[in-house]
């Protein structure tokens, strides 16, 4: 483990290239997932989204005190 | 889900004369070429046969195809082992090139068409959304691109000034 920036640019860009590198067969096998996975992703956000759940309402933005009396 | 299934369809659907010829593009052909690109769908670019008597060409004859083999079609896609697939028409010259000189990879047994990275490059230079500019960014920083034959599609395509704009916006320090 590092914080050293350069040094995780460079092993990000390795990881790539070897992900690159790998059988074709092997990526788009890697596809199906990442598509699975986003599907799943997509479901629960829709979920979460379900109008049907009480939600607490975030306070408005920028309007002062004086102008929302609530 | 499985997308080799998808191409062994793809390649029915041309063994069996419904399609002339395909290649792979968008996101899915670029993993071909750089590491796996997350996607949601598969864009296939085809050229349409033309239909006796007619001057119009149709994708009709690839959806019955599809369908008549279980397929569902859902919006513009065709559901295809999972996966929603898009039959894409060349838009213009580039593509119609990136069509004629689209590679044959061996995916494990089956064989695929697929766009080159120099095209498939060329192609997102041309596009030119924000997603496409990402991933020309990935084609460069991979060093899979030939410089010669990207460079001969950057000038056959008039594209030189839009490149000169990307390489000013993203490869230089002073924009």
């Amino acid at each position: 483990m590092t914080f050293d920036l350069h040094q995780m640019l460079a092993s990000k860009r390795a990881f790539r290239h070897a992900l690159a590198a790998r059988d074709i067969v092997e990526k788009l096998t890697m596809l199906d997932e990442l598509r699975a996975r986003a599907l799943t992703l997509r479901a629960a956000r829709e979920a979460a989204h379900d109008s049907s759940v009480l939600r607490e309402e975030p306070a408005p933005y920028g309007v002062s005190a004086k102008s929302n009396p609530s | 889900m499985n997308i080799a299934q998808v191409i062994t369809t793809i390649n029915q659907t041309q063994a069996d004369g419904v399609i002339e010829r395909y290649a792979i593009g968008g996101a899915v052909g670029a993993t071909f070429h750089l590491e796996p690109v997350s996607t949601l769908d598969v864009d296939i670019f085809v050229t349409f046969r033309h239909e006796p008597g007619s001057l119009l060409v149709s994708p009709q004859p690839i959806f019955d195809y599809l369908a008549a083999r279980g397929c569902k079609m859902e919006g513009e896609y065709v559901m295809i082992a999972g996966w929603p697939v898009q039959f894409l028409p060349p838009t213009g010259p580039l593509v119609e090139e990136a069509l004629a000189d689209a590679i044959t990879v061996p995916v494990g047994e089956t064989p695929a068409r697929v766009f080159t990275a120099e095209h498939l490059a060329g192609i997102a230079l041309q596009v030119g959304r924000a997603k496409d500019k990402a991933r020309l960014l990935q084609f460069i920083e991979s060093g899979v691109l030939d410089a010669d034959r990207f460079q001969a599609i950057i000038v056959r395509h008039h594209l030189v000034e839009a490149w000169q704009r990307f390489t000013r916006q993203f490869l230089t320090d002073t924009p």
